[in-house]
């Protein structure tokens, strides 16, 4: 059996209230909140949030490649996958590839991922889809976009949701693009767009991926499009002969925005909190044509649920201002002192900076960080051995600084007494005023940390477990 | 080394915003202050300590700064610098060339241009990722929100400390702040870094300070009451405090050794100790430090603060000269001018802010926070 594993959602904690964006361009819109990515976060770091969250205790050593989608990745030359591998812990040998192109990404590498273990070429595969794309400013498209990420796990073993067909559909139409000198996704005229292209070519894939699976439109029990709005998703369901009321995952528009990429992925994670075994889900991307995979969930679904997206979405931070929107979306300049991390640094230190290994000695069973000769408890020299740090513990003590040179302030900072041994020190972010305090239990997450020498530099922050 | 070295003249520049002084301006006032004050000519200088943590501009990583200041050439300058301890340990270098017998008489000179930086706070040196995000305020605070989660300590005692050391400073004229400050000012001021608000911060300070020393058996050509060198002490300890998972947070390690050494030295105990400059850059920095310097129990440093013991007329007299909180905190000038402070008093010469009769003083400096501790202990021949 081939088949989803394993699945998650990502959400930044940082949420605008659309009425913000009413109120600073005058303007009528939909109600609702939609999800900010802050200024220490991209689609790199998003994924390897999502990432993290869909592992949970699974051994990374098992997963034999890694595929990253986006279309609003941190690079255009330099792969993201390798970095969401190494950060996540994968081993040297896992196959990476990133996918690019339009939001059909993130359904596209998860097809990919699945006819890789089907063909027997791969046993277990991680896709990552993340997207913070940006939209011009007072565009009808500003209050629609979220950022997020999603995660899926697939594999042979302990199968959630089994791949029963897949169908896909290519060709060339001019809907959503960004060329390689423009920061904003442009659309062209909506409502065109919306019906000869999006429900045209997703009802066509939905349509002959059921064919292929014999499974009857009506007999879907959750339809996941990754649509531009609702009244889009209705249409291509309808078209494709089911019922959108009944059958169309309610999208995350209202709550979260369309994420891009990985909003197909985490409509079919929703879907999936609360599927049936032998509930057949069928998942779609679109982009220049569209992919559409037909899934049956299996018995061991009920125990290995995903989180459910609404725990996620409990603790938001409002972002209370079109400012502070700006800023966390790198709209506006942020300036902030640091000195670049180089390639021989990177290299030198990639166990203990990215993978997060710090070292245990073997004579006083000390573990500690960073890597060094000498162990700090016994002094015993050359005794210490790579020892990977759990990502959860505790903050031993803390500090909210004014000072720092960094874009925003105020920053907490904490020593972080760390689950299974080792102390880091850690700035804290996503927190909430008085979230950080002497016992608070904390989670690491990979983010940007600052920009210098013309590259950005990544490495872990702590943020309040919620 | 006890009684083998004296201190024979002493120099101190106005501390404060100093625009109108270079880096090398400040290190010729302070010199020639010393060198007036021990009577001596430069000629008659064997050997030269300069303890300064940012070299002035064009200075370099090197010594050539206090040659050039003073056209002392030809003869051993050396730079040290370590963290906030970088004016004691220079002085403490100068004092074991003498005690060794390879130089007759040091100079040794501290000296800091913090404000030519035009920024605020010190520059952060360090790995481009591993405790990005601290300060100098930060990295005390992690200390101190242990230290008051542990005790219970508020910030009512730490601004104690605050209203003490401006007192003291106020009736000094070269201090940097030369004000008073009320408790209530001090709890309102704005946070620079929790627990600390700005009163709670020494300021970023330009200054310079200069001792002269000699073998104690030549001493009298030069002075009728030197003051002796008893004992001296260093400390490193881990410089990433942060990551050491046995560290308690509760004080600093180096601060305790360096004094061992020191009182060791000196065959003194700290119930011996008549007054101390010790290092405050911050508030709580105070009050943990007098316990690592044993004059009170741990814990115990917050009430002997409120008890008003460690006030100019009480039984332990801390920072009389205002402290780096109100006399300022030019890094490396920051020790010699406690040695500066500590050879005042006891020559008796410390007019408004002069502790009574005294017979040992302590000079103490931690950076890092808690890497690096150094601890003097002068007294009257």
């Amino acid at each position: 059996m081939v088949g989803i594993t394993r699945i998650a959602t990502y959400v930044p904690r940082r949420r605008l209230d659309r009425t913000v964006l009413g109120q600073t361009w005058g303007t009528r819109v939909a109600p609702g909140r939609r999800s900010v990515a802050g200024l220490d976060e991209d689609p790199l770091t998003m994924a390897v949030d999502a990432v993290l969250a869909c592992l949970d205790d699974a051994d990374p050593a098992g997963f034999d490649a890694l595929y990253f989608a986006s279309t609003s990745a941190p690079y255009l030359e330099k792969q993201v996958a390798s970095v969401v591998a190494t950060a996540t812990d994968l081993p040297r040998t896992t196959a990476v590839a990133d996918f690019g192109g339009s939001v059909r990404a993130g359904v596209a590498a998860l097809r990919v991922a699945l006819d890789g273990v089907r063909a027997g070429s791969l046993r277990n595969v991680l896709v990552a889809a993340a997207d913070a794309r940006l939209a011009e400013p007072e565009s009808e498209l500003e209050p629609v976009l979220g950022d997020g990420a999603a995660a899926v796990a697939v594999g042979r073993d302990r199968v959630i949701a089994e791949l029963v067909s897949a169908a896909s559909v290519a060709e060339e139409f001019t809907y959503f693009w960004r060329t390689d000198e423009q920061r904003t996704v442009q659309v062209t005229e909506p409502r065109f767009g919306s019906s000869y292209g999006y429900a045209r070519d997703v009802a066509e894939a939905v349509t002959a991926a059921l064919r292929k699976a014999e499974v009857p439109p009506a007999s879907v029990a959750g339809l996941a499009l990754g649509a531009p709005d609702e009244r889009t998703a209705a249409e291509a369901a309808k078209r494709a002969g089911c019922d959108p009321g009944r059958q169309l995952v309610p999208s995350l528009g209202s709550e979260v925005g369309v994420l891009g990429a990985p909003d197909p992925l985490a409509l079919l994670a929703r879907s999936l909190e609360t599927a049936a075994p032998g509930d057949f889900l069928v998942v779609a991307g679109y982009g220049e044509g569209a992919d559409a995979l037909v899934f049956r969930a299996t018995d061991a679904l009920p125990a290995s649920r995903p989180r459910p997206l609404a725990d996620r979405l409990a603790h938001a931070l409002p972002v209370t201002s079109y400012g502070r929107f700006l800023k966390a979306r790198g709209l506006v300049p942020a300036e902030t002192a640091g000195e670049p991390v180089t390639s021989i640094i990177e290299w030198k230190e990639l166990a203990q900076d990215v993978r997060l290994h710090g070292s245990r000695c073997e004579a006083c069973g000390l573990v500690q960080y960073p890597q060094t000769r000498v162990c700090i408890g016994c002094q015993a020299r050359d005794r210490l051995v790579g020892h990977k740090l759990a990502k959860r513990g505790t903050v031993f003590t803390y500090t909210i600084d004014n000072l720092a040179p960094v874009a925003e302030h105020p920053l907490p900072m904490a020593v972080i007494d760390l689950e299974g041994g080792g102390r880091l020190y850690l700035q804290v972010t996503d927190a909430a005023d008085g979230e950080v305090k002497v016992g608070t239990p904390v989670e690491l997450t990979f983010r940007r940390l600052h920009e210098a020498g013309g590259n950005r530099h990544y490495f872990w922050k702590a943020r309040p477990v919620l | 080394m006890k009684d083998q070295v004296a201190v024979i003249g002493v120099g101190c520049t106005k501390f404060g915003d100093r625009f109108e002084r270079s880096y090398e301006e400040l290190i010729a006032d302070a010199a020639f202050d010393a060198y007036a004050d021990a009577g001596i000519e430069p000629a008659e200088i064997d050997a030269a300590y300069l303890g300064t943590y940012l070299p002035g501009a064009g200075g370099g990583k090197a010594a050539v700064s206090l040659g050039d200041a003073l056209r002392l050439y030809d003869r051993p300058i050396t730079r040290v610098e370590n963290y906030c301890a970088t004016g004691t340990d220079a002085f403490r270098n100068g004092c074991l060339a003498v005690a060794a017998g390879v130089a007759d008489v040091v100079l040794v000179l501290g000296a800091e241009k913090l404000k030519d930086r035009g920024g605020r706070g010190i520059p952060r040196l360090g790995h481009p990722l591993l405790a990005r995000g601290n300060t100098a305020p930060g990295l005390f605070a992690l200390a101190a929100n242990r230290y008051m989660h542990t005790f219970g300590l508020g910030r009512e005692t730490l601004a104690r400390v605050a209203v003490k050391n401006h007192h003291n400073g106020a009736l000094n004229d070269k201090a940097h702040l030369r004000m008073e400050v009320t408790a209530e000012q001090v709890l309102k001021a704005p946070i620079i870094a929790w627990p600390f608000g700005l009163l709670d911060c020494c300021p970023t300070t330009d200054g310079a300070a200069a001792a002269i020393i000699c073998r104690a058996d030549r001493a009298r050509r030069f002075k009728r009451d030197p003051v002796l060198v008893k004992g001296a002490g260093l400390a490193v300890t881990t410089g990433r405090p942060y990551f050491d998972p046995t560290f308690d947070y509760l004080g600093f390690r180096s601060t305790q050794a360096a004094a061992r050494q020191a009182y060791a030295m000196a065959g003194v105990g700290p119930r011996d100790i008549d007054f101390a400059e010790v290092h405050d850059c911050f508030t709580w920095t105070e009050i943990s430090n007098i316990e690592d310097l044993g004059f009170c129990a741990k814990g115990e440093g917050g009430r002997l603060v409120e008890e008003g013991r460690t006030a100019l007329d009480g039984d332990i007299p801390v920072n009389p000269s205002g402290g780096l909180k109100s006399f300022g905190h030019p890094i490396g000038a920051s020790g010699v001018r406690m040695i500066y402070e500590c050879v005042t008093q006891l020559r008796g010469e410390a007019g408004a802010r002069q502790v009574k009769h005294p017979e040992l003083g302590l000079a103490h400096n931690v950076g890092g926070p808690g890497a690096v501790s150094c601890v003097v202990v002068l007294g009257r021949g």
